[in-house]
């Protein structure tokens, strides 16, 4: 938690757009995850989320989830992202997050996950199929604040008022604005229904706002920057790792990074 | 594994209002489809007080799909097994050949009062996608199915008769290119479309309020069979026995049963080729408790949590997950699970073909294998009902594939060879 509380802070204090850059743990190799997040680390991510790959990632897209089903074809593990996790974390001060499907944890047993990936030197996890509707169920969100993990609400563009104001009192840290609308016409700006989306969520809850949207480009950053905290780069990550060629991948993931970053 | 019976007093109270039946179902969905599903549970609950929707599905049960659908007395087949009488509940007689069509036109009638005027699915071997066609045709809905890519090469009858009712059939080539990917791109159409886009979800499984709607729509059929059954033999049945993939049929037969405690209910799932890991599709023979698509259920996993392979004969069975409220009836120690496997699902199949001249679909027949087990050991004085989910004629390439027929497979190349030769 401590890590990434102070990101957030310095984050305030720079009034900088952060980047949140993301990795599916075991693609397309586990030691390529190690080197990648490294990478992504010395470049400038601001903070990585680590996805735990699972056989049924509904929320992900084809990218995302290609990348699952390769990872779980190689045979990785639950231990092998816990292991990761620990040892990228003890070389690393970026804050690093997990990201995963409920079932992952609810197999694992929710307060035993959640205090080895504590240990492990986890800073929040994102979840998004585990709602605060059935926290009387689960307790989640308490196992996640007894082990000092933030659980990365989520919300979207059809998310209603009333979801809002019950979400904001589970919030911490940041808050994950997915969206569909992204950059509109030629001069690149932001779609206004992304501002006014953006604007909306802020009137419920008053924490930085991480935005991703499909963003492959420094204009997107750009367009961005007045109106979230953190721009979120997932898939554009993995494509443009795909279409590296061999030798040249983890060099041309730091170039990309360095050029959104400036 | 081993049920624990508890004490219930009343079976259709549940699910409570936030979808769970005991600790199963839920809605673990992401956030983005938690207004869409509000929107829907609230369409359906003003759509169940209201007489005229009630009406008007009745009517299309009647005059569309044909209802009531047959309590039959199996008399050849129940004096050869020298048992229990045994009586099918044909809803292989409805239109379109299965008891799908009963969920279907309840949710077409649904999305129309929603305003919504595109319907989309998702399917594996196409059964649920042609009913879902079929009902966009009547209703004149715009229809879009998802089919994995594979699937859509293995199951072009289904094929064909979707684009012949004017759905769109989208291939998913990402993936394992099978239902799993299918489901998963059908979410995305409906989050990007939630708007104008009905979601018709084809089994009693998924997030709330799906389990529930899909029961409620299949329900007609155990109100059917009391009423059948009363008439002919003026008592209720001793065993009910239906197959279980996701559970549509088994709930629908179930239902009305719940509270008659003397009803013995028996689920029968895919043993495929034997309960190995990968070989069979039987989520109470090893499955454990998980969160899936947007529910908490019993599935087939493995160590860490992930998915596992399945098999079966039938497609239709051919599932990871089970319903959450099987699982609570399951749990609860009101209906007992067993299983069939293929082969003893095809000998079922030709037993029944050949003594009652029914042919059934290959899910049915894991429920007719069951009780053919059973019928021997009991007095001739007890009465067992099977439904028969659907029927096996419209399933002519995959029954004959799986009897290994020789001479159907020479006609298929001679169709090949000779395209329009009439033989």
């Amino acid at each position: 938690m401590r890590k990434l509380l102070q990101t957030l802070e310095t984050l305030r204090q720079k009034r900088k757009l952060g980047l949140m850059t993301h990795v599916v743990v075991g693609y397309p190799r586990l030691e390529e995850t190690i080197r990648l997040v490294k990478a992504m680390g010395e470049t400038g991510a601001d903070l990585i989320e680590l996805q735990m790959p699972f056989s049924d990632p509904v929320a992900d897209g084809p990218t995302i989830l290609i990348a699952n089903k390769v990872s779980l074809d190689q045979g990785t593990k639950m231990r092998d992202c816990l292991r990761v996790m620990s040892q990228l974390s003890g070389e690393m001060e970026v804050p690093l997050l997990f990201m995963g499907y409920y079932n992952l944890i609810f197999n694992y047993g929710v307060e035993k996950f959640c205090q080895d990936a504590a240990k492990a030197g986890a800073q929040g996890l994102i979840v998004p199929d585990i709602p605060p509707d059935e926290e009387s169920e689960e307790h989640y969100y308490e196992a996640c604040n007894q082990y000092g993990l933030v659980p990365i609400i989520v919300v979207s563009p059809a998310s209603t008022e009333k979801r809002l104001k019950m979400l904001a009192n589970y919030a911490k840290g940041f808050v994950y604005a997915v969206s569909r609308y992204g950059i509109t016409g030629a001069r690149a700006e932001l779609a206004p229904e992304l501002i006014d989306y953006l604007k909306r969520v802020r009137q419920f809850i008053h924490l930085p706002l991480a935005v991703g949207f499909g963003i492959s480009k420094k204009e997107h950053i750009q367009a961005l920057a007045p109106h979230a905290e953190i721009a979120v780069v997932g898939s554009a990550l993995i494509n443009l790792y795909n279409q590296l060629p061999e030798g040249e991948k983890i060099e041309g993931i730091k170039k990309f990074i360095r050029e959104l970053k400036n | 594994m081993k049920s624990i019976a508890v004490q219930v007093t009343n079976y259709q109270a549940l699910p409570d209002e936030r979808g769970h039946f005991g600790i199963y179902g839920g809605r673990y969905v992401p956030e983005m489809l938690f207004p869409a599903l509000e929107e829907l549970e609230a369409a359906y609950l003003e759509a169940k007080k209201d007489p005229a929707f009630h009406k008007e599905l009745n009517d299309l049960y009647t005059h569309y799909s044909g209802r009531p659908t047959p309590l039959y007395f199996c008399s050849n087949l129940s004096r050869q097994l020298q048992g229990a009488k045994i009586y099918v509940k044909n809803e292989g007689l409805n239109h379109t050949g299965a008891h799908k069509i009963n969920h279907c036109l309840g949710q077409a009638l649904l999305a129309k009062r929603m305003g919504k005027r595109r319907i989309i699915a998702e399917t594996g071997a196409g059964q649920h996608g042609l009913a879902s066609a079929t009902v966009a045709a009547k209703f004149g809905f715009q229809c879009v199915i998802y089919m994995g890519e594979v699937d859509v090469a293995r199951q072009r009858p289904n094929v064909f008769w979707m684009e012949r009712l004017g759905a769109e059939v989208r291939p998913v080539t990402f993936g394992n290119k099978t239902l799993t990917d299918a489901v998963n791109a059908a979410l995305k159409d409906w989050i990007e479309n939630v708007r104008d886009t009905y979601y018709l979800l084809g089994s009693a499984v998924g997030p709330h309020p799906y389990p529930t709607i899909v029961r409620d729509f299949q329900s007609v059929v155990g109100r059917e069979v009391r009423k059948q059954l009363q008439e002919q033999e003026g008592r209720l049945p001793d065993y009910i026995i239906a197959c279980v993939g996701g559970g549509s049929n088994a709930m629908g037969i179930f239902y009305e049963f719940l509270n008659e405690e003397k009803v013995r209910l028996i689920g029968v799932e895919a043993g495929g080729r034997g309960i190995r890991p990968g070989e069979h599709a039987a989520r109470f023979q090893g499955g454990r408790l998980g969160v899936v698509e947007g529910f908490k259920s019993f599935f087939l996993q493995d160590e860490d949590g992930q998915i596992m392979k399945t098999h079966s004969v039938s497609a239709g069975l051919d599932y990871a997950g089970v319903g959450p409220e099987i699982s609570y009836l399951w749990e609860t120690g009101r209906i007992q699970a067993s299983y069939a496997t293929d082969e003893e699902a095809l000998e079922a199949l030709q037993i029944l073909i050949r003594t009652e001249g029914i042919i059934p679909a290959l899910e049915s027949a894991h429920a007719v294998a069951e009780a053919i087990k059973l019928a021997p050991k009991l007095d001739r004085d007890k009465i067992i009902v099977v439904n028969l989910s659907g029927r096996g004629d419209k399933d002519i390439f995959i029954i004959a594939e799986a009897l290994k027929d020789v001479k159907w497979q020479e006609f298929l190349k001679s169709k090949v060879n000779h395209p329009g030769h009439v033989t």
